[in-house]
């Protein structure tokens, strides 16, 4: 049912008679429409957007929140890199606010959706914002005002805001917004003081909600999570307690943009708390009061919190109270490792009362430790763990959307099928589909976009408006003519700036043609401003200096582009984020600061060259290597979007390693599914299947690869997928091979098909063979869910078995806990063992004596075996180490392929055009696999679907004629783009080249030069800044 | 024998530490990363945080762009302190 369910969604039809309904397809196929929804703005949801605006589709992406961003935003650093989320997300926020294909919708939600994929008709309810997004230039002026405080939302109640506000400083759209139910003029008719105060005039009272409709051909649902709310259970205090906060909360008081500007601080008394302690799995793994499933991220965020806490204050002890660490994905193990060893007490204990001391208002826990005696504790604050649910409203959105749901009210989908909902052309990512982190919500994100580009590929470009502009003047031989804009920026910089004085100043420096101020350089009349005097002035360069150039300096770029000038002939110089704002209580010395920063961008301006920008054509096809379910599913997707496949596999058959799974844990039939796979693969005329061979050689670079495989075959193409697979660990302990009792779960589930258990029989499992411990320290995965499935196969089929689990932690993540709670509930008992002191077996007869230091009852005890189950795990591929030579991609300490970016860059590698999936990059499940197979397929499609890549403007050049190829470059470049030419010299490949001038500033000749960042233009704002001292 | 060589001449000798007047701030030039360091200049801005104005921000694409020269430049033009920020 399931199976014919994820045909029916990738538009697949499985009777290969209907060669009818094929051909009303096809017609079909031609009147979708090119553009798609994004129904939720968070990290998953900008992934999706900008995959499918970068190849070609009209996006709509709605977010019910003023600005876009989603839980991330609120995050403070991420695990297991302690990378801080707000640098990671910002640039993709400012890109997905930028991008000429992608319409936002802020404050809006989808009241109606009409219609089939391909074509739905979809009513947007946008709310009235008060505010003019294109006037408004994200001052502040009009909060320093405005004399209504409400309870700051997004800091989670930790402080207020005003009743006009921006969500977070850092948010997107860069612009207020008015909480209608707390302004004083909205709900009473007094006030309008911010309206008095703004002078770009963005406040507009007349604001009202609109309704409007939009055609797209597909939807793609990532309106993400709710947290729990611990109040529900009283007796850990919160709410009642005031040292008692949500792990949320904690997420605020360490960041740097939260209420305390990231000094810890106790909610009590403002003080610094020294002993801190989380409490895992409040409002998860519970079905009373709280949720049945596990929350999939906690154990790691406490970990993370708990590290980071350290960091700010060394004198923070931290206590970790769980019942299980679920440290299941890459690398978490050693992160786990990395709290333990910076000091962080780790007790396994579930915790049932917080009490005050009502005088210190310090915490009390009492707990029971690991040799069963009471343990009494103080802290001075706890963190309460909070997990996962499903988005708030979600009946209702699931209803209006017209897919299912599952029982708890996530959207259903099939494990063969994750991103797929139950209506055809909707798609869905991230916790919306069950709890997940956030590089598998990116994966989901880039895996629904795949599927829409599938379904819409015939349509892709056929709703976005290509840009026409002049040609470009040509300023060869032109003395420099340098026009300075200074932005009043109303009050902002004006205020604080003598914004005159600044364009006085910088009308002497050499080259300056022209200097005025204006009052908002980027609005609509301000850019027309410019505009004109570049015309007027015959100005050649331009400096504008107002804000940061991160994000407006393309705004700017555009329109000195629209008038004839090269896009680079352009400066911003930052004297508002980096002068006024910072310095308003010195307008003196900040007016000679923002002198001194004119002039320096003024002297680098001065030196700029107009940059062409080459461009390179692409091959529009696929090598995909390695032909198990990951690359077969690559394959597919690639194929349905549109491009030519080669799929490479070492076998003589397709399936890799899941020829030997029967089924998954939730009962999939998954040989049926392989089998028509494999079909579809072998039928689909755009896919090349290679097999019984491996790639001998690949030349080329993003877009224009060349391989030649070891059977002869070559072929041209424009991305790489690695898709090449793991093995299974051959356990050598517990006297495996010695008889044919003693099996591994792979095995258990062939002999299960073939045999019954008897009533009677013992079954004990031993988790984590060959794993979790030198020299393959990480956990596999998938051993726990294979236990459970076979434990839950064999006492269904004879309750009067005994299955006995002995693991270290049960690692039941997110919805798989429901089939944890099914094993015990069937009688399968699960017996704790610590890997310093392991079960013992022994032969006996035709069976087994199994000795474990029993944890729980608090003595040795022996269990009579029949068979001896070995959960083993996941190895990497052994070719793993040649494909990384080949390549040139790194591995991490395990083996496993190393992507761009644990967080946000998944499935891509550093190099372009390559791309990730499956065991190769880490162990993980069917139903994962698929989801990081549609999304490596998603991100090649991103990138095939272009005719030609244009090579960015910033990038380094490279001076074959002084060079002296000493290959200081060569070993230094991350992205490797020098190389080794037919002359035995260094040339560059700027297809390769990222920009980031590490090259030039290894290179001893200096014959790389990074175009923007050139050593003259660095040196000339060094010698300006310095000139007066 | 030229001005240049003149000031050349004074440096032979080592230097003698003279008093610091109340008032002196360093002055520093700051070489920053446009994706991290120069995104939290901008981010102190944005919170308000207030900081002494003698210090000068200059972009680079990644701080390894950062070349020796541009450290030595900064010293013999009489900065007082290099920052890197990346």
């Amino acid at each position: 049912m399931q199976n014919d369910k994820y045909c029916e969604t990738v538009g697949i039809c499985l009777k290969e008679d209907l060669v009818l309904t094929e051909r009303s397809q096809e017609q079909d196929t031609r009147n979708r429409i090119g553009s798609v929804l994004v129904v939720g703005a968070g990290i998953g949801g900008m992934q999706a957007a900008l995959d499918l605006a970068g190849s070609g589709f009209m996006v709509h992406l709605i977010n019910d929140e003023p600005s876009i961003g989603g839980t991330m935003s609120r995050l403070d650093k991420t695990f297991p890199t302690g990378d801080c989320a707000m640098c990671m997300i910002s640039p993709r926020m400012v890109e997905s606010s930028r991008h000429p294909n992608i319409r936002m919708h802020t404050l809006a939600r989808v009241s109606r959706v009409e219609g089939q994929e391909g074509n739905f008709t979809v009513t947007v309810a946008e709310k009235a914002r008060y505010v003019d997004a294109d006037r408004c230039t994200g001052c502040a002026a009009c909060e320093g005002e405005c004399p209504v405080k409400v309870t700051n939302v997004f800091n989670l109640g930790l402080d207020k805001r005003k009743a006009i506000y921006a969500l977070f400083p850092q948010a997107v759209p860069n612009t207020r917004a008015i909480d209608r139910d707390h302004c004083l003029f909205l709900t009473r008719g007094v006030c309008r003081k911010c309206e008095k105060v703004c002078d770009a005039n963005a406040i507009n009272f007349e604001d009202t909600d609109k309704e409007y409709e939009l055609k797209v051909g597909s939807i793609i649902l990532t309106p993400g999570l709710k947290t729990y709310d611990p109040a529900i259970r009283q007796e850990l205090g919160y709410g009642r307690l005031k040292n008692v906060v949500t792990s949320l909360q904690f997420e605020r008081l360490l960041s740097a943009s939260g209420p305390y500007s990231g000094t810890v601080t106790r909610p009590s008394d403002g003080g610094h708390p020294k002993r801190l302690a989380w409490i895992q799995c409040v409002g998860s793994r519970n079905a009373h009061n709280a949720n049945p499933w596990c929350s999939s991220v906690c154990c790691m965020y406490a970990a993370k919190q708990s590290i980071i806490a350290k960091e700010h204050d060394p004198e923070v002890d931290a206590t970790v109270f769980y019942m299980e660490l679920r440290a299941f994905g890459k690398d978490f193990d050693k992160y786990i490792d990395k709290a333990k060893s910076n000091g962080v007490a780790y007790r396994r204990a579930m915790i049932s009362e917080i009490v005050e001391d009502p005088q210190t208002k310090n915490l009390l826990i009492h707990s029971v430790d690991e040799a069963g005696r009471m343990v009494h504790e103080e802290f001075d604050m706890v963190i309460l763990s909070i997990g996962f649910e499903p988005r708030e409203g979600a009946p209702e959105f699931a209803k209006t959307f017209g897919i299912e749901t599952d029982q708890y009210g996530f959207a259903k989908t099939s494990k063969l099928a994750p991103v797929a909902t139950s209506r055809p052309g909707i798609y869905v990512a991230g916790t919306y589909q069950g709890p997940k982190d956030i590089p598998e919500t990116v994966i989901q994100g880039s895996g629904s976009a795949a599927q829409a580009m599938a379904l819409l590929g015939e349509s892709r470009g056929s709703e976005i408006e290509a840009v026409v502009l002049p040609d470009e003047r040509d300023i060869a031989g032109e003395e420099p003519r340098v026009g300075v804009i200074v932005c009043h920026c109303g009050v902002n910089i004006a205020g604080t700036v003598d914004v005159e004085k600044v364009a006085e100043v910088a009308s002497h420096q050499p080259g300056v043609a022209h200097a005025e101020t204006i009052i908002y350089a980027c609005a609509p009349d301000g850019q027309q401003k410019i505009r004109d005097l570049i015309r007027e002035k015959g100005l050649n360069r331009v400096v504008v200096a107002s804000c940061t150039p991160r994000t407006h300096a393309p705004l700017f770029q555009d329109t000195i582009r629209e008038v004839g000038l090269n896009r680079f002939l352009f400066e911003l110089a930052d004297i508002r984020e980096q002068c006024s704002w910072c310095h308003m209580n010195d307008k003196e010395k900040a007016t000679s600061k923002a002198i001194e920063i004119v002039n320096m961008n003024v002297a680098k301006t001065r030196l700029l060259e107009p940059v062409k920008s080459n461009s390179v054509g692409v091959t529009h096809a696929a090598l995909v290597i390695g032909g198990g379910i990951a690359g077969m599913t690559a394959s597919l997707s690639l194929a349905d979007q549109g491009y030519g496949v080669h799929l490479v596999e070492r076998n003589s058959v397709l399936g890799g390693l899941l020829s030997k799974v029967r089924r998954n844990l939730e009962g999939d039939d998954v040989q049926a599914f392989l089998e028509q796979i494999r079909g579809r693969v072998e039928r689909n005329e755009r896919i090349t299947v290679h097999l019984d061979t491996t790639v001998e050689h690949t030349e080329g670079f993003v877009g224009n690869f060349k391989t030649t495989l070891k059977d002869g075959a070559a072929f041209d193409h424009g991305a790489i997928v690695l898709a090449s697979g793991g093995a299974e660990y051959v356990p050598t302990e517990y006297g495996y091979g010695s008889s044919a009792n003693i099996m591994t779960q792979r095995e258990l589930e062939s002999w299960l098909a073939a045999s019954e258990p008897k009533a009677g029989e013992t079954f004990v499992m031993i988790q984590c063979v060959g794993s979790r411990e030198e020299p393959a320290n990480y956990c596999s995965r998938i051993c726990c869910q294979d236990a459970l499935k076979n434990s839950i196969a064999i006492k269904e089929r004879q309750p009067e078995a005994q299955v006995v689990v002995l693991y270290r932690d049960l690692r039941a993540y997110g919805l798989k806990e429901d089939y944890y709670k099914q094993a015990r509930d069937l009688g399968v008992l699960f017996l704790l063992y610590v890997p310093e002191q392991k079960p013992e077996v022994t032969a006996d007869g035709n069976g087994f004596k199994v000795r474990l230091d029993g944890k729980v009852l608090g003595g040795e005890m022996e269990i009579d075996a029949d068979y001896l189950i070995l959960s083993t795990g996941l190895r990497p591929q052994e070719d793993a180490l040649q494909l990384s030579q080949a390549y040139k991609v790194t591995r991490n300490a395990d083996g496993y392929f190393m992507e761009a970016h644990v967080k946000l860059r998944p499935v891509d590698f550093p190099s372009e055009g390559l791309f990730l999936a499956g065991l190769a990059h880490a162990p993980k499940n069917l139903e994962e696999t698929i989801s990081q197979s549609l999304a490596a397929a998603g991100r090649a499609g991103t990138l095939l679907s272009r005719d030609s890549l244009t090579v960015s403007g910033i990038i380094a050049k490279h001076n074959r004629d002084i060079c002296m190829s000493c290959l200081a470059c060569f070993r230094a470049c991350p992205f490797g783009s020098p190389f080794i030419d037919e002359d035995g010299r260094v040339s560059h490949n700027e297809v390769k080249c990222a920009g980031c001038g590490i090259c030039a500033g290894i290179c001893p000749a200096k014959a790389f030069q990074v175009n923007c960042f050139r050593d003259d233009q660095i040196l000339a704002m060094i010698d300006s800044v310095t000139a007066n001292d | 024998m030229t001005a240049d060589g003149e000031k050349i001449e004074e440096r032979h000798g080592p230097e003698k530490p003279c008093d610091i007047p109340a008032d002196w701030k360093a002055n520093i030039i700051a070489f920053a990363c446009h994706y991290c360091a120069f995104a939290a200049a901008d981010l102190a801005g944005v919170m308000r945080l207030s900081y002494a104005p003698n210090t000068k921000v200059i972009r680079l694409p990644c701080t390894g762009k950062l070349d020796h020269i541009y450290v030595l430049r900064a010293f013999e033009r009489g900065v007082d302190g290099v920052f890197v920020a990346g």
